[in-house]
C-alpha cells in the first residue's frame, strides 16, 4: 500500500541550528499519526515543510507515492493537506465565514458571493459536528471555537491530511474528548490526521501510531497499541527523565499574599477577573490553573499593578500596596516572571547588562550616590549569569539572539534575585526546553524553601499538579474552586476549569475558613483585618 | 463686510478645492495602511507628483500626459518605500521622513536644473487640467460646485465608493485586509503578503502623485518649492481618524478642506496670511484631540 | 580579529556603501543638471574643509544640527517619536531672542536670562505634545509634528507685523546688542585674535576656527558629554534608553511611563529651544529673520544625522559635521556652478533611505553569519526604538513564538 504522506532525508537549517536532520517520516492513508518530541525537537517545522511554509534544505516528499515540491502554502493546499498551526492563522476583524473562504472566495460578478461563502461553511461544520457561527467575527468567539474554525477552513480546502499543532493546548480535557471525537469522525470519513504533541496521555488516547522526534532526528516509530507511556517516554528524551519535584521542605508559614475582592475591567461586558479572593502564605506554591484567557494574566497583572482594578485590595506581608505604583509593589516585596517573555520579561534589543539590571537600579549596589555604577552592573549580570548557567556569549550580547530557554533564564535570575517574599510566576517554562524546564523548576522549589511565597500560573496541568501544595481554579474571570494538591486530577480540574459546580469542600475560600478556625491562623486574621 | 460672507456659493468650490489633493493622496495613504504599512511619505509624494506633472506638461503641452506623469512618478517615488520596507525590511518611518526630504531637495534642485529658476516655475507652455463642466448640473445653486471639478476631481470623489467595494465587497480587497492585519495568517493561505503590501504601497503613490497633479495643474498652474506644505501630512491624519476606511477618509479630507477655505476668506477680513496658514493644522490637531478617544481604544485593544 | 580587519570590514559595511552610493546618485543628478560631477565635488570638498574659512563654516553650521540631533536622540532613544524640534527650537529662539533684544540690564545676565526663556519655552512647545500624549493618548509622532506650523507661522507674523524694523529689506528683528551676543571663541578684534594672526598665519585653519566660530561650540561639546554621561550613569538614561526599546518591559520594571515621557519631551524641546536661540544671537546672525527656521531646514537634518548616528551622542557629532559638510559644500558649489544647493538634501536623503535597505558588499554578509557561528546573528536593526522588537527569527525564536498565542 501506497503511503499517504512520505517524507525522506529531510534535513532543514536554520542560521545556528540544525532543525531537522535527516528525517524520514511517513504516515498511512486513514489513520490518527501522533508526532512526538520534546520542544525543539523540531516538529512543527517537519510538519510546516508539509503544509509549505518552509522548505527542505534536503529530501523529498511524496504525497500518495507521487513527488511533490512544496514551494508554497497553495502547493500544499494543492496536495490536499491542511495544518491547523498552534497560533491560529486567523483574522480577527473578519468573519469567521470570510476566514474560511480566504483566497478560495466564492464570487458572483467579481463579488465575494457572501451568502455562498456562509452556506457552504455551516454545511461542512455540521457534517463533523463542529457548531460554529459562520457570519461571527473571530475577535468575538472564544478559543475552543477557532480552533474548529480552522479545521472548517482546512476541510473547505478539501484537505485529505490534516495537521494539528499542540490543538489541546488551549482546551480543557472535556473540549480535547470533544476534539478527538470529530478527530475520529475525520478519519471514518477516509481523511489522515497528524497530531503534533508532547502530551503521553493523548498520545496513547487517540492515536493509531506514533513517530518520536528527539534533537532533529527521528529515533522511533511505533504502533502505539503494542506501546507504552514509559517508552516513548525514553524515546523522547534519550533518558529517564524525572519531573516530579522534591516536596516542601517547610510547613506554610505567614500569609505573604493577601487579595481580596479583586476586579479587573475586560475588554467586553464581562469582567476579566471578578471578585478574586486569594492568599499565599511563605514556603508554599499555589496553583492557578485554567483554560488560556479566562483571568489568570490579568489577575497576575493586577497584583503587580500592571493594571488597574475597579475594585479589591492587594497586600504583601501586611502593607496594603492596593493603591501602590508598580515600583512601590515591587520594592514591598513583590517578583513578577511575566507569561509573555519577549513582549514584557526583556528588551531584546538590549544586553544582558541592561536586562539584568532592570528594577535593581533603584538600589545599591548598582545605584551608588544617586548614580549608576557600571562595574556594579556587570558584576551583577556576570554572577547571575553564572548563577543560572545562562548560555550567552558575553553579558553584552543583545537577549534577543537567545534561546527561549536561555531568555527564560534571564527572565528568572533578574526576578529571583529581588529575594522578594512574593514570586507570581506564570508560564515560567513554556516553550523552553526539558534542561531549562528542570532548572527552572529547581529555582522554584528552592525559592519556596527558602520561605518565598509563590503564585505560579500555568496552562500545563502536569506543572500545576507537580509543584503546587494548592490548586485553585479560574473560569471566566471568577475562581471557581480550590483543590488540595492530593485531591488534585486531570479529570476533576477539566471539570473545574470547564466551570462545573464544586463539590462543598473545593469550594474557594472553604480551606480559608478552615484555616482561619484553627489556631495558626492569626497572621491571616492580621491580614483580614488590613 | 458681513459674517455670512463666509459661506457663499464659492465656499463649497473652495473647500472642494482644497479637499481634491488631500483626499486623492489620504485615499493613497489608506490603502497603505490596509496592508499595515504606515506611510508617513505622502508628503513627499505629492510634491514629487505636482513637479513631474507640471515638467511633463510643459515640454508635452498636453495636461494628460502631465496627470499620468504625475501617476507614474508617484508610484515609481513611492518603491523607496515599498521596496525598503517590504523587502529590506528598513523601518517605514524612517523611510519616509528621508523620502519626505529626499521629495524637496531633488525637486528643487531640478527646478534649477531644468527650468533654470528659483522657487516658482509657471510658464504658459504648462497646459493646466481644464474643469470639466456638466451642462443643467453645475448650475444647481450651492451643490453645483460638485458638477464643475476637473477630471481629477471626479476621480477622486468616485474613488471613495469605489474604493469601498473593493475593500469590503471583492477578494482583493479581502485579501488586502487580511494581509494588513495578519501578514502571517495570510501567507499560510497561499497569498503572498509581501506583494500585496508593495501593490498597495504602489497605488498609494500613484494616488498621491495624482493629488500633486491636481495641485499643481488643477487648483493653480505653477510649480512652487516645497508646494505640498504640510499636505501629505494632513492626509496622514485623515487616515488615522478615519481608520482606514473610506467614508471616513473623506469625511476628514472635507473637515480640513473646509478649515482651509474659511482660513483663505478670512484673510479678506484683514486676518493676515501667516495666521489663517495655520487654521488646518490647528483643526487638525483639535480634531486629533477631540477623537482621541479612539487611539485609547486601540491602543488598549493593542494591549490585550 | 585584527584592528585592520575591522576597519576592512565596517568599510564594506552598511554605512560607507551607503555615503558611497548615496554620492554616485548625487553625481547622476549633476549630470542631469550638466555639471561634471567631480569639479562638483571637488568644489564641495574645497568650500567644507579646503580652506581655513570653509572649515569654520562646516563647524559653525554643525552646531545646531548636532545639539538639535543630539536633542532629537534624547528622544527617539527613550522611543519618544519627537518630529517637533523645528517648532520648539524655532519657538525658543523666538522667545529668548526677544528677551536679549528687549531686556535691558547687564550683557552676561541677559543672555543667561534669554537661555533660560528659550529653554522654557522650547520644553513647554514639547510638553503640549507629552500631555496629550499622556492624558488622551495622541500619538506624539502627529501632534509634534502639527504643532511645528503654528510655531512657524506664529513667529513669522510675530516678527513681520511686531518685530520688523524698517531700515533693512529683510523681514527681520533689530539687532542683538553686542555685549548679549555670544562672540567668536576669540573675538576677531581682540588682541589674542592678533597673536594667531601673526604666529599662526590669518588663513591658518585653527586661527579661522577660533575666530570664525562662535561661543555656542563650546556650549555644545559640554552637552555632548553631559548626554553621554546623562546616558550612561543616570537612572533616567538608563531608564529611557531601555523604555525606546520596549517600553511595556521597562514599565512592568517599575517605571512610569507617563513621567518618563514628560521628562524626555521637556529635555529634547528644551535642548531644541537652546540651540534654536544661539542661532539667533551667535555671531554672525544676531537678529530674528522671518523664516529662518524653516528655510535652513536645521531640524530635519539633523534629524537624519541621528537617525544615521542610531541616537548615540559621537555618532551624531560625527554624522552632524559631515553633513554640516555637505551644506557648506553644496552652497560653495551651487554659488560656483550655478546649482541649487538642495543638492545636499539629496545626498543627505538617500544616504539615510540606503541605510535603511542595509546595503553593504555582498560578501560582508556572508562573513558575518559564518563568524557568529552557533548564536544567531544580533539584530542588525539600526532603529530599536521605532520597530519594536527586531528579534532576528531564528528557528528557536520561530518555534517559539508559534507556541504564544
Amino acid at each position: 500500500m501506497v503511503a499517504e504522506v512520505s517524507m525522506r532525508g529531510i534535513t532543514k537549517r536554520f542560521p545556528g541550528v540544525l532543525a531537522d536532520d535527516n528525517v524520514d517520516f511517513e504516515v498511512e492513508a486513514g489513520e490518527i499519526h501522533a508526532l512526538m518530541g520534546e520542544n525543539g525537537a523540531g516538529k512543527s517545522i517537519l510538519m510546516s515543510m508539509l503544509a509549505g511554509v518552509y522548505q527542505p534544505d534536503e529530501g523529498e516528499i511524496f504525497i500518495r507515492g507521487e513527488r511533490r515540491t512544496l514551494s508554497s502554502p497553495l502547493d500544499a493546499i494543492d496536495a490536499g493537506i491542511g495544518m491547523v498551526f498552534q497560533s491560529f492563522k486567523l483574522f480577527p476583524s473578519l468573519t469567521i465565514a470570510e476566514n474560511v473562504v480566504f483566497r478560495a472566495e466564492p464570487t458572483k460578478r467579481g463579488l465575494i458571493d457572501r451568502k455562498a461563502a456562509s452556506r457552504k461553511v455551516a454545511e461542512i461544520a455540521e457534517r463533523y459536528g463542529l457548531s460554529i457561527d459562520p457570519d461571527a467575527r473571530v475577535d468575538s468567539v472564544p478559543v475552543g471555537v477557532l480552533q474548529r474554525v480552522e479545521i472548517v477552513k482546512a476541510l473547505y480546502r478539501e484537505a485529505r491530511v490534516l495537521i494539528l499543532d499542540e490543538p489541546t493546548a488551549v482546551l480543557t480535557p472535556q473540549e480535547t474528548e470533544r476534539l478527538f471525537d470529530v478527530l475520529r469522525a475525520l478519519r471514518a470519513d477516509g481523511r489522515t490526521i497528524i497530531i503534533i504533541t508532547h502530551k503521553l496521555g493523548e498520545v496513547m488516547a487517540i492515536s493509531d501510531r506514533v513517530t518520536v522526534l528527539r534533537d532533529g532526528r527521528n529515533v522511533a516509530q511505533l504502533v502505539t497499541a503494542d506501546s507504552s507511556p514509559a517508552e516513548i517516554t525514553r524515546h523522547m528524551t534519550g533518558r529517564d527523565v524525572d519531573l516530579t519535584t522534591p516536596p516542601p521542605a517547610l510547613e506554610p508559614g505567614e500569609v505573604v499574599l493577601d487579595a481580596r475582592g479583586v476586579t479587573v475591567p475586560g475588554a467586553g461586558e464581562r469582567d476579566a477577573v471578578s471578585n478574586a479572593d486569594l492568599f499565599v502564605r511563605s514556603g508554599e506554591i499555589v496553583g492557578i490553573a485554567g483554560v488560556a484567557g479566562n483571568g489568570q494574566v490579568e489577575l497576575a497583572e493586577a497584583i503587580i499593578g500592571m493594571r488597574q482594578v475597579s475594585s479589591g485590595t492587594v497586600s504583601v506581608s501586611g502593607t496594603d500596596l492596593s493603591r501602590a505604583t508598580i515600583a512601590e509593589r515591587r520594592d514591598g516585596g513583590i517578583a513578577y516572571i511575566p507569561e509573555d517573555r519577549h513582549a514584557v520579561g526583556s528588551a531584546g534589543t538590549a544586553d544582558a547588562i541592561d536586562n539584568l539590571a532592570l528594577g535593581h537600579h533603584r538600589r545599591a549596589p548598582i545605584l551608588q550616590r544617586g548614580l549608576l555604577s557600571r562595574s556594579a552592573m556587570l558584576e551583577h549580570a556576570q554572577r547571575l549569569i553564572k548563577r543560572f548557567g545562562v548560555k550567552i556569549a558575553s553579558p553584552a550580547t543583545p537577549v534577543g539572539t537567545l534561546s527561549g530557554g536561555n531568555l527564560q533564564k534571564v527572565v528568572v535570575a533578574r526576578e529571583l534575585d529581588y529575594r522578594s517574599p512574593l514570586l507570581i510566576a506564570e508560564q515560567p517554562t513554556r516553550g523552553v526546553d526539558i534542561g531549562a524546564i528542570e532548572a527552572i523548576h529547581r529555582e522554584l522549589c528552592e525559592y519556596r524553601d527558602n520561605g518565598g511565597a509563590l503564585l505560579l500560573i500555568s496552562a500545563e496541568l502536569s506543572e500545576i499538579m507537580s509543584l503546587s501544595s494548592r490548586i485553585l481554579v479560574m473560569f471566566e474571570g471568577r475562581i471557581v474552586a480550590e483543590v488540595p494538591k492530593h485531591e488534585a486530577n486531570d479529570a476533576l480540574l477539566g471539570l473545574y476549569m470547564a466551570g462545573h459546580e464544586p463539590e462543598e469542600r473545593h469550594r474557594p475560600g472553604a480551606f480559608a475558613d478552615a484555616l482561619a478556625a484553627s489556631t495558626a491562623s492569626t497572621n491571616h486574621e492580621k491580614g483580614a483585618a488590613l | 463686510m458681513n459674517f455670512l460672507d463666509l459661506f457663499d456659493q464659492d465656499l463649497v468650490s473652495s473647500v472642494l478645492r482644497s479637499l481634491i489633493p488631500i483626499l486623492l493622496a489620504a485615499l493613497g495613504g489608506m490603502l497603505a495602511e490596509r496592508v499595515g504599512i504606515f506611510n508617513i511619505g505622502l508628503e513627499g509624494m505629492i510634491l514629487v507628483g505636482a513637479f513631474s506633472g507640471v515638467a511633463a506638461s510643459f515640454f508635452a503641452h498636453n495636461w494628460i500626459v502631465g496627470v499620468i506623469v504625475a501617476m507614474l512618478a508617484g508610484a515609481l517615488f513611492s518603491l523607496i518605500l515599498g521596496y525598503g520596507a517590504v523587502y529590506r525590511k528598513g523601518d517605514p518611518i524612517v523611510l519616509a521622513i528621508a523620502m519626505n526630504i529626499l521629495a524637496v531637495g531633488m525637486t528643487s534642485f531640478l527646478l534649477v536644473a531644468i527650468f533654470d529658476v528659483q522657487g516658482v516655475f509657471q510658464d504658459p507652455g504648462v497646459d493646466g487640467i481644464p474643469v470639466w463642466r456638466i451642462p443643467v448640473l453645475a448650475d444647481i445653486p450651492v451643490l453645483g460646485a460638485l458638477f464643475s471639478l476637473t477630471p481629477l476631481g471626479y476621480l477622486a470623489l468616485l474613488l471613495v465608493p469605489a474604493l469601498w467595494i473593493v475593500l469590503f465587497r471583492t477578494p482583493l480587497g479581502l485579501r488586502l485586509r487580511g494581509v494588513g492585519e495578519r501578514p502571517l495568517a495570510a501567507a499560510t493561505m497561499g497569498v503572498n503578503p509581501q506583494r500585496y503590501q508593495l501593490g498597495a504601497v504602489i497605488a498609494s503613490g500613484a494616488l498621491a502623485g495624482l493629488g500633486g497633479a491636481q495641485l499643481a495643474l488643477g487648483n493653480v498652474v505653477q510649480f512652487t518649492e516645497n508646494m505640498s506644505a504640510g499636505r501629505g501630512w494632513i492626509a496622514v491624519v485623515a487616515v488615522m481618524l478615519a481608520r482606514a476606511h473610506p467614508v471616513g477618509v473623506l469625511g476628514a479630507a472635507l473637515l480640513f478642506g473646509f478649515a482651509d477655505a474659511i482660513g483663505f476668506r478670512l484673510q479678506s477680513f484683514g486676518l493676515p496670511q501667516q495666521l489663517t496658514d495655520a487654521g488646518p493644522y490647528v483643526v487638525t490637531l483639535i480634531v486629533l484631540i477631540l477623537m482621541s478617544k479612539r487611539f485609547r481604544k486601540t491602543r488598549e485593544a493593542a494591549l490585550a | 580579529m585584527s584592528a585592520l580587519q575591522r576597519v576592512g570590514r565596517w568599510l564594506a559595511g552598511p554605512i560607507p556603501v551607503s555615503i558611497v552610493l548615496a554620492f554616485l546618485i548625487g553625481a547622476c543628478f549633476m549630470l542631469i543638471a550638466g555639471v561634471d560631477p567631480l569639479n562638483g565635488y571637488a568644489a564641495m570638498l574645497q568650500g567644507s574643509f579646503g580652506t581655513g574659512a570653509g572649515l569654520a563654516n562646516t563647524l559653525q553650521r554643525a552646531v545646531p544640527i548636532i545639539g538639535i540631533g543630539i536633542a532629537i536622540a534624547i528622544a527617539f532613544r527613550a522611543g519618544v517619536l519627537n518630529l517637533g524640534t523645528e517648532g520648539q527650537a524655532g519657538l525658543g529662539a523666538l522667545a529668548g531672542g526677544i528677551v536679549a533684544i528687549y531686556v535691558p540690564g547687564p550683557g552676561l545676565l541677559v543672555l543667561l536670562l534669554a537661555l533660560v526663556t528659550a529653554v522654557v519655552v522650547g520644553a513647554a512647545w514639547g510638553l503640549i505634545a507629552a500631555v496629550l500624549q499622556n492624558l488622551l493618548g495622541v500619538p506624539i509622532l502627529l501632534s509634534t509634528l502639527l504643532l511645528n506650523y503654528p510655531a512657524r507661522y506664529f513667529s513669522s507674523w510675530l516678527i513681520r507685523f511686531r518685530l520688523d524694523e524698517s531700515s533693512s529689506d529683510l523681514v527681520a528683528s533689530d539687532q542683538v546688542r553686542p555685549e548679549v551676543q555670544l562672540s567668536m571663541i576669540v573675538p576677531r578684534d581682540s588682541g589674542f585674535a592678533e597673536t594667531l594672526r601673526s604666529s599662526l598665519g590669518a588663513t591658518n585653519p585653527l586661527t579661522m576656527v577660533l575666530t570664525g566660530v562662535n561661543w555656542s561650540l563650546i556650549v555644545l561639546i559640554l552637552v555632548v558629554i553631559a548626554t553621554i554621561f546623562m546616558n550612561r550613569r543616570t537612572r533616567y538614561g538608563f531608564e529611557s534608553g531601555l523604555s525606546g526599546q520596549n517600553a511595556e518591559f521597562v514599565r512592568y520594571g517599575g517605571v512610569k511611563p507617563g513621567p518618563l515621557v514628560l521628562r524626555t519631551m521637556a529635555l529634547s524641546g528644551g535642548l531644541a529651544g537652546a540651540f534654536g536661540l544661539m542661532l539667533v544671537i551667535g555671531a554672525p546672525n544676531t537678529r530674528l529673520i522671518e523664516g529662518y527656521f524653516v528655510q535652513t531646514n536645521y531640524a530635519w537634518t539633523a534629524l537624519l544625522v541621528t537617525l544615521l548616528a542610531l541616537y548615540r551622542p559621537v555618532g551624531i557629532v560625527i554624522a552632524g559635521t559631515f553633513f554640516a559638510a555637505i551644506m557648506v559644500g553644496s552652497d560653495a558649489m551651487g554659488r560656483e556652478l550655478g546649482l541649487s544647493p538642495q543638492i545636499a538634501a539629496v545626498i543627505q536623503a538617500l544616504v539615510i533611505i540606503l541605510l535603511a535597505f542595509r546595503v553593504a558588499l555582498p560578501r560582508f554578509r556572508r562573513t558575518r553569519a559564518a563568524a557568529d557561528g552557533a548564536t544567531a546573528p544580533p539584530p542588525a536593526n539600526p532603529q530599536p526604538a521605532l520597530s519594536g522588537a527586531g528579534v532576528t527569527d531564528t528557528a528557536a525564536s520561530a518555534s517559539e513564538k508559534e507556541s504564544e498565542r
